[in-house]
């Protein structure tokens, strides 16, 4: 599938505006403010000024709660978004309900012990990021993420990502029956969406700590159905 | 397998094996035709057996093999040219090798007429070679073409696999793509008579800007 933009310019904002360097300008941002996110349950939360908040908006990270705060604005990450800010970009610090700064290993286990999936779910989500999509929660779709092109706002997203890993202990436990196959592609096609798997091996390695993730390898594949009434030479259907 | 006595009309140049100037039916090239009434099929009698006879023949010899009947079926309707993968359409110009189909044994029957009992031996020596598993394609798929000639079919459009159970691993996938080489691969799922088609393909994603 081709990117679908959303409106005209919307392609020539995108061009001129690439998500690597805003996401550039929000780690600068981060380190220099010095930003603490603070853990909860399953989120992160971040305390922003007007500044940071828009770079957190442009670039796609979390989601603004509304609050009745004037000056500061309040933005809530997902265990993925808030894992990449402090270990891939080394921009953010989280802190426990201790006022203690969490090590990345804490965060590790931290977030592996609420959700069982989170190492290969954070391979999948940062191997994408690096490569400058934006990558959004897929729960909607019955999927695990979407990834855009840019900024959500400018495009539609095209891929509805599903996370599997090599192998039995593949948790996620997705796409093993063929029923499985048949909804989830059926949906992605209703919303325009090709169905991506993001094939995460952990060569071995565990899960122990977040060094293990130097090991990982991934490999992605698109599922798409055929249709053999919409694909002949000839559109007429030869006589017998 | 069938041999056909006689023909007519513009079907046989996308049907049928071609051996020693004989043409002959595979079993779901067969069971297509009569099912839309455009085939008699004789018994050692010359008697022309009925659809219900025909099916009764097939329940005990076919089983699991109502799936490619539905693929065969699904595709020929449509106009696509559907062969048997690893029978060839023709062979002149090419060494069969035993072992790769039990035509060997067919020639020897210059009086073959239709579904004698001995034949259906034949049909089901064809269905052992055809290794219906994931192992081996079950089809190789054309385009529709009115140019297509069984002496040189070249390449299919693709290969078919059947896949029954689960879903092939990624695992499972990579080694048949492996042995396949350039022609692409598609799998297909027969369910409640419902045929569905599905590509598995690597792909990578741009790095954007």
């Amino acid at each position: 599938m081709k990117a679908r933009w959303k409106g005209k310019g919307s392609e020539a904002k995108a061009i001129a505006d690439p998500m690597s360097k805003i996401v550039s300008q929000l780690q600068s941002s981060l380190i220099h403010s010095n930003t603490h996110g603070l853990l909860s349950s399953c989120s992160v939360l971040v305390e922003v000024d007007a500044q940071l908040a828009d770079l957190l908006n442009r670039a796609c990270f979390g989601r603004p709660r509304i609050t009745a705060e004037k000056d500061n604005e309040w933005f809530q990450l997902d265990m993925e978004e808030a894992f990449y800010l402090c270990f891939s970009l080394k921009c953010l610090k989280v802190v426990g309900e201790d006022g203690c700064i969490k090590s990345n290993e804490e965060l590790w286990e931290y977030m592996k012990s609420k959700k069982a999936v989170f190492p290969v779910f954070y391979m999948a989500y940062s191997h994408l990021r690096h490569k400058n999509w934006v990558v959004r929660p897929g729960l909607q779709y019955g999927v695990d993420f979407v990834a855009y092109r840019h900024h959500p706002a400018l495009v539609h997203s095209e891929y509805a990502v599903l996370v599997l890993s090599e192998g039995d202990n593949d948790l996620n436990g997705r796409l093993r029956v063929w029923s499985d196959i048949h909804g989830t592609v059926r949906l992605c096609g209703s919303v325009a969406k090709t169905l991506l798997i993001v094939n995460v091996n952990n060569n071995s390695h565990g899960a122990i700590s977040p060094s293990c993730l130097e090991h990982y390898t991934v490999e992605e594949q698109t599922i798409t159905r055929w249709n053999p009434e919409q694909c002949r030479e000839d559109q007429a259907v030869v006589r017998i | 397998m069938a041999e056909v006595v006689e023909k007519k009309g513009k079907m046989w140049v996308t049907m049928g094996i071609v051996r020693s100037g004989k043409t002959y039916c595979l079993i779901e090239e067969t069971l297509f035709l009569i099912e839309i009434g455009a085939l008699h099929l004789l018994d050692e009698n010359g008697i022309c057996l009925s659809l219900k006879e025909v099916y009764e023949k097939l329940s005990d010899e076919s089983g699991c093999y109502w799936e490619l009947f539905e693929i065969y079926r699904h595709l020929k309707s449509l106009g696509y040219i559907v062969g048997r993968h690893g029978i060839p359409w023709s062979v002149k110009g090419l060494k069969i090798k035993t072992g790769t189909c039990s035509l060997q044994g067919s020639e020897e029957r210059n009086e073959l007429l239709e579904m004698e009992p001995k034949d259906t031996s034949i049909i089901i020596d064809l269905f052992d070679n055809m290794q219906i598993n994931e192992v081996s394609p079950a089809f190789d798929v054309y385009l529709p073409n009115s140019r297509f000639r069984k002496s040189s079919p070249g390449d299919p459009s693709f290969f078919l696999y059947l896949s029954r159970g689960n879903p092939p691993s990624k695992v499972e996938i990579e080694a048949l793509e492996r042995k396949q080489g350039v022609v692409p691969l598609k799998f297909c799922h027969v369910e409640n008579g419902r045929v569905s088609f599905f590509s598995f393909d690597r792909v990578e994603l741009a790095v954007l800007p």
